[in-house]
């Protein structure tokens, strides 16, 4: 598990961003209605992320999907997505790496990334929330569970 | 003259025998608390004999004097009495033990007979003056200094006396001889000078045997130093050795002079002198043991490699009062062979937790890889369960339904790729062999793969030969050998790639290569691919899914053909993957063919 940490970016603790992240919910709240949200799924097995969009889409958040981390980042600058779910083990990019560079960047570090990911042993969660994710949730998934940490991101669509 | 000769040799039998024994009686007669030493032994035993001799000799000339000169006056009797007196002072020693006050009495009362004697044969011109200077020697025998002093002084305060007795006129009238005064002079020294005599000759034995036991102390010592196979050195103030052992040549291959001054510094490896020297200094500066571990090069000799070899060395100052600078002992030995077990311990914890965490990396890539089919699995079917769109009824229900079927395939694939690895490694996959057309397997597994190469672009070639003969395997087996592979080149190689499947004969084996113009495996990640549940990536930037169970697999199951696999990869080139199958593989039920490993040898470890 040691190499594990050598994908963990040092020193960018999730509760950097957490006021960054309460005043974008203020925001959305103030503009609720207006527009609809935006979800940007990075996940790179295509039955998960049928079952993602699906679940968004019938929750009426509009998504955009990727299966590739370099993608998710450029998509990211290019929507200025509301919410970022994140699988962990991706093609090339790890998750995290990609996370950490959402975070590095002033533009788009107040976006809420929630990791999707099975990686779901002991210290999983600990290490992905300090690699700079505001939520975790693990695989499998239960439907309820996650339709409510997206609401208590971006609120109802 | 042979019966003279004989008797001879009887007489010196029973003479020696004789004075064997007298001397085992006059060794039984040495008090206990001089037992023990060798030298203090002896000298005690000497005091006896010469004591109770002169005793006893005196009481049988006693008789000689009866006869020659009839009946004696007073005077001589006392005197008679007298030179028996030593008799009771041997008595003294053997029940007291002290031999400086024996030697005390002794001297004393042999000073105050001759002084007696002289006194009543004309004083300072007797005759028995000359056993005067017996007194001091009597003295001297016991190696006291103050005895020997007042051994003196007695013999000067006997001459004394006679000097005084003679200016005041005290002495009696001598006694009148009848012999010759130049005989009674001659007797008299000639007497005294054997007596004496006999005396050096004791004083001359006793040191001898002392020297003995001292030489003997030594050689004991150097035996010890000489032939243990621990080198012993001595060392100056400075750390120069002054004297080295023989063990020189067993520990280092270099005779002891060679290690003299700095030859031993020299020896060792430069990393370990700061520790070497330390160990010296602390030794001498704070008057303790000190021990230290370094290497010492060696030169080739018998038994010995030349080369740096692990010793230990402890020293300590020499406890030695007589001098300000105080040297050093120390003994080094070879500690090579512990070392190496230290070495081979540590390598033995290093393999157990590298298979410690391949364990743990499995257990997390098999979380990871149940979890993902899980995922759709439960997450679609919560959706039916909520009926999230519409009633049940509604046409993408089905969908859905078809991809919980889907990922339930995928998830039975992972769980049984888990079992027939862990079946592998228990030794308990049962090869039924059976003959089947290879080339028909090939185009199935082609088959099989069609869909999943068509969704990615890639084209999958074959290039069977015509004339392939019927093979003898296990059929399920060597099916399973190549859909890992297929898959694995499939799932590593980009869109609009090929992957290709050769199958020839070579010799008595057959070859079968998959090959791709995918990603290519890392040189260093080469060898560790093939171990179970080691993908060459194992990070959360693991690129692609799967359990790295495939490669094991296969591995595996060559293995349990007798078979072998061979992986050729360069990044982004290209892998092959060539499997050699013996073409008659017998079942694993029957004897197993020579050569085949057996799947014990698959472990758990993560890297060779």
């Amino acid at each position: 598990m040691q190499a594990l940490s050598l994908g963990w970016p040092a020193g960018l603790g999730g509760m950097e961003y957490s006021d960054e992240f309460s005043d974008q919910t203020t925001d959305e709240s103030v503009v609720t209605g207006a527009m609809t949200k935006t979800v940007l799924i990075v996940e790179d097995n295509e039955l998960n992320m049928k079952l993602f969009h699906d679940l968004l889409d019938a929750h009426g958040y509009d998504t955009l999907q990727t299966r590739n981390g370099m993608e998710a980042l450029e998509l990211a600058r290019e929507h200025k997505p509301d919410l970022i779910l994140m699988d962990i083990q991706l093609p090339e990019v790890s998750g995290l790496e990609v996370t950490k560079w959402l975070k590095d960047d002033d533009e788009l570090r107040a976006i809420p990334v929630i990791a999707v990911t099975a990686f779901a042993m002991k210290g999983d969660e600990e290490r992905i929330r300090e690699g700079g994710c505001e939520a975790y949730i693990s695989k499998p998934i239960s439907v309820a569970t996650f339709i409510e940490t997206v609401r208590q991101f971006i609120g109802e669509p | 003259m042979g019966r003279r000769r004989v008797f001879w040799r009887r007489v010196v039998v029973t003479v020696s025998s004789g004075l064997k024994g007298l001397g085992a009686f006059f060794g039984s007669l040495v008090h206990e608390s001089a037992r023990a030493d060798k030298i203090s032994r002896a000298r005690h035993r000497s005091f006896i004999a010469s004591h109770l001799m002169g005793g006893l000799l005196a009481l049988c000339v006693f008789p000689l004097y009866l006869g020659f000169m009839g009946r004696p006056s007073a005077l001589p009797a006392i005197a008679f009495v007298w030179l028996m007196s030593p008799i009771a002072i041997a008595w003294f020693l053997s029940k007291t033990g002290r031999l400086g006050a024996a030697h005390l009495m002794s001297a004393g009362n042999l000073g105050a007979l001759v002084t007696f004697a002289a006194a009543i044969t004309g004083g300072v011109s007797s005759f028995l003056l000359p056993w005067m200077i017996v007194v001091p020697l009597e003295g001297a025998l016991s190696s006291n200094r103050k005895v020997v002093l007042c051994a003196i002084a007695i013999a000067a305060l006997g001459v004394l006396a006679l000097i005084v007795g003679a200016v005041f006129n005290l002495l009696p009238q001598p006694l009148a001889f009848s012999t010759d005064p130049a005989i009674l002079a001659l007797v008299g020294s000639l007497s005294a000078i054997l007596y004496a005599g006999g005396l050096a000759i004791s004083v001359q034995i006793v040191h001898e045997q002392a020297e003995d036991a001292i030489r003997e102390g030594e050689t004991r010592y150097r035996l010890l130093a000489e032939n243990a196979t621990d080198l012993i050195t001595r060392h100056a103030p400075g750390g120069d050795v002054v004297l080295a052992s023989p063990a020189a040549q067993h520990l280092a291959g270099v005779e002891p002079d060679d290690l003299l001054g700095k030859g031993l510094f020299d020896r060792i490896h430069t990393g370990d002198r700061p520790a070497y020297m330390s160990a010296l200094s602390d030794s001498i500066a704070q008057d303790r043991q000190a021990a230290v571990e370094f290497r010492l090069r060696s030169e080739a000799g018998e038994g010995l490699e030349a080369g740096y070899k692990w010793v230990e060395m402890r020293c300590r100052p020499v406890a030695d009062d007589q001098s300000d600078e105080r040297e050093l002992v120390a003994i080094t030995r070879d500690i090579s062979e512990q070392k190496a077990q230290q070495v081979e311990l540590l390598k033995a914890r290093d393999e157990a937790e590298s298979a410690s965490r391949a364990k743990t990396q499995f257990l997390a890539n098999m979380s990871h890889e149940l979890r993902t089919p899980l995922n759709a699995i439960i997450g679609f079917s919560d959706i039916l369960d909520r009926e999230l769109f519409g009633p049940i009824g509604e046409a993408r229900y089905r969908d859905y339904s078809r991809l919980i079927n889907e990922s339930g395939e995928h998830l039975l694939s992972v769980v049984n790729g888990i079992l027939d690895m862990s079946k592998i490694e228990a030794g308990k996959f049962d090869i039924v062999a059976e003959p089947f057309d290879v080339a028909e397997l090939v185009h199935s597994c082609k088959e099989l793969m069609h869909n999943v190469a068509e969704r990615k672009s890639i084209e999958i070639i074959t290039q069977s030969a015509l004339n392939l003969p019927e093979v003898v395997a296990d059929k399920r087996a060597c099916k399973q050998i190549l859909i890992n592979l297929l898959s694995n080149a499939v799932k590593f190689t980009d869109e609009g790639g090929w992957v290709k499947i050769d199958a020839r004969q070579e010799g008595d084996m057959l070859e079968l290569a998959v090959s791709d113009n995918g990603i290519g495996i890392a040189r260093e990640d080469l060898s560790k691919l093939g171990n179970p549940f080691v993908q060459a990536e194992s990070s959360y930037a693991r690129n692609y899914e799967g359990t790295g169970l495939g490669l094991s697999l296969v591995k595996g199951l060559a293995q349990l053909h007798g078979g072998e696999t061979d992986i050729e990869s360069e990044q982004g080139v290209g892998t092959v993957v060539t499997i050699r199958l013996p073409l008659e593989c017998a079942s694993s039920r029957q004897p197993e063919p020579e050569g085949a490993e057996k799947p014990k040898k698959l472990r758990l470890v993560a890297g060779a």
